[in-house]
C-alpha cells in the first residue's frame, strides 16, 4: 500500500504490513533529510505533493514491483510537509521468501519513485536561499539519481 | 494605392525540426500556398521574402535579404529598398490565418500611423508579422535592426494603430511541432472557448502567486493550454520540462481539452 502522511512515519507499522510468516526476507529502505546538497548546507526540506495523482501513481510502482519481482507484499510511506534534518521522509519495506527480491524490488520502488511521482522538495540552505530541486531530466525519463 | 505583401519564409525553422513553410495542412495543401492565395487575394503583388532566391514552387518573385540574418526587420528593409511602398508583412507560420482577417486589416488600415497591426488576444502587444508598415516606417527597420532584431518593439516603436482580432486565435503561431498540433485541432476542430479548472504545484505555484484556478481558454490540446499560460503569465518552464495530467491521470501534450477538465503541469518531481 502506498501512502502520504503529514505526519511522522511510524517505520514499524509500514514494516509490519508486509510480514508474513512465509517470508526470510524483509527488506527496509529509510530516507532521511540530510544536511547537504550538491555542496551546500541544508537547513530543513519542504515536500508538497499532488495527492490524487501521487497515490495512484505511488501504488501503480508498488504493484509494477509485485508483479516484477517474486516479493510477497511492498509498502511505501511518504511524508509531506515541513521536515527536519535526521527525519524520515519515505520508507519503503519489501517482503520475500529469499532475499534477492526483496532488495530488487526495494531498489525498483525508490528509484520509480524518484521519477515518477508527483512529490516536489524545497529546501531551504544555511546562506538563506529557498529553491525547489528537481531534476529537469526527470520528466524525461531514464535518468539515473 | 497600391498595397505590396511580403510573405516570410526565410525563417529557420529550428523548434520545427522542419521548415514551417512547406509543412502540409490537414486539408492537403502546403503553407505557404495557403498564405499566397490569402496574398493574391488583398493585393496583385505578392513577393517572398526568403534567405536565397527560391520560389519554393509558388511561381512569385523572391526578394532576397540583403542583410542575411537580420530577421522580418531585414526583410522588410530588402523588400522596401526594392520596390518602395506600404507593405503588408504576413508570417508563414500563420496557420490560422484567414481571408476575413486580411481583409479586416486592410478595411481597418490607418495610413496616417506608422503601422496597423492586431492586437494579441492573451498579452495586447501588437502583433508585427501580419501587420501593414508605411514606407515612412520601414526606412526605420534597418537601422532598428541594428539594435534588436524583436519585430514587436520596432512595432511598438511606430505608435500602430492597434486593431481587435475579428477571430480571437487568427495569429496564434507554431513554432514547435506542439504548437503545429494545437493549430491543426484548431482548423478541424473549431475555435470555442472552454472553462478548465488548474492546479498549480511547486515552482509553478510560486510563479503563478496561486494553487488554483478557473480559466477560459481557446486551447485545443494540453500543450495549446500550458502555452497560453505560460504566455499570459511569464511561467518559467517549458513542456520540455514539464509532464501533464488531466483529471488526474498523466496524459500526453496532444491530449483533448474539454470544458470542466481539470489539468496539472508537473515540474521536475523529487520524492524520496
Amino acid at each position: 500500500m502506498f501512502e502520504i502522511v503529514t505526519t511522522p512515519i511510524e517505520t514499524d507499522a509500514v514494516l509490519a504490513s508486509v510480514e508474513d510468516p512465509t517470508c526470510g526476507g524483509l527488506v527496509l529502505f529509510e530516507g532521511r533529510v540530510r544536511n547537504h546538497h550538491l555542496g551546500r548546507d541544508v537547513l530543513r526540506l519542504e515536500y508538497e505533493a499532488y495527492d490524487r495523482l501521487a497515490l495512484t501513481e505511488g501504488q501503480r510502482i508498488l504493484e509494477e514491483a509485485e508483479a516484477r519481482f517474486d516479493i510477497h507484499a511492498a509498502a511505501c510511506t511518504h511524508r509531506i510537509g515541513v521536515l527536519e534534518i535526521g527525519d524520515i521522509a519515505v520508507v519503503v519495506a519489501v517482503s520475500s521468501a529469499h532475499r534477492d527480491a526483496a532488495f530488487d524490488a526495494c531498489r525498483f520502488i525508490i528509484d520509480e519513485l524518484k521519477v515518477r511521482v508527483p512529490i516536489w522538495k524545497r529546501e531551504t540552505y544555511a546562506d538563506g536561499k529557498v529553491e525547489w530541486t528537481g531534476c529537469e531530466h526527470c520528466a524525461r525519463r531514464g535518468h539515473a539519481h | 494605392m497600391s498595397l505590396h505583401v511580403l510573405i516570410l519564409v526565410g525563417g529557420r525553422s529550428e523548434r520545427m525540426g522542419r521548415d514551417k513553410a512547406l509543412i502540409e495542412r490537414p486539408d492537403g495543401t502546403r503553407q505557404i500556398d495557403h498564405i499566397v492565395d490569402l496574398a493574391k487575394g488583398v493585393s496583385g503583388n505578392v513577393f517572398l521574402s526568403a534567405r536565397d532566391s527560391e520560389a519554393r514552387g509558388t511561381g512569385l518573385p523572391v526578394i532576397a535579404d540583403l542583410e542575411p540574418g537580420a530577421g522580418p526587420l531585414g526583410a522588410l528593409a530588402s523588400a522596401c529598398a526594392a520596390h518602395p511602398g506600404t507593405w503588408l508583412v504576413i508570417g508563414c507560420d500563420l496557420y490560422l490565418l484567414d481571408e476575413s482577417t486580411l481583409r479586416f486589416l486592410i478595411d481597418h488600415h490607418e495610413p496616417a500611423k506608422g503601422a496597423t497591426a492586431f492586437r494579441n488576444r492573451i498579452d495586447g502587444r501588437p502583433e508585427p508579422l501580419c501587420a501593414i508598415y508605411e514606407a515612412s516606417s520601414i526606412s526605420k527597420a534597418a537601422k532598428f535592426s541594428k539594435d534588436t532584431r524583436c519585430a514587436r518593439k520596432f512595432l511598438e516603436s511606430l505608435d500602430p494603430e492597434i486593431l481587435d482580432l475579428p477571430h480571437p486565435a487568427a495569429l496564434d503561431n507554431a513554432n514547435t511541432p506542439l504548437e503545429l498540433a494545437e493549430a491543426f485541432q484548431k482548423l478541424t476542430c473549431g475555435v470555442e472557448s472552454k472553462a478548465v479548472q488548474l492546479l498549480y504545484f511547486a515552482a509553478l505555484r510560486e510563479a503563478r502567486g496561486l494553487s488554483s484556478e478557473t480559466v477560459e481558454t481557446l486551447a485545443c490540446t494540453a500543450a495549446g493550454l500550458f502555452e497560453e499560460l505560460r504566455f499570459r503569465h511569464h511561467l518559467p518552464l517549458s513542456t520540455d520540462h514539464l509532464r501533464v495530467a488531466k483529471n488526474g491521470e498523466f496524459t500526453g501534450w496532444d491530449s483533448a481539452v474539454n470544458s470542466g477538465d481539470e489539468f496539472v503541469f508537473i515540474p521536475p518531481v523529487a520524492g524520496g
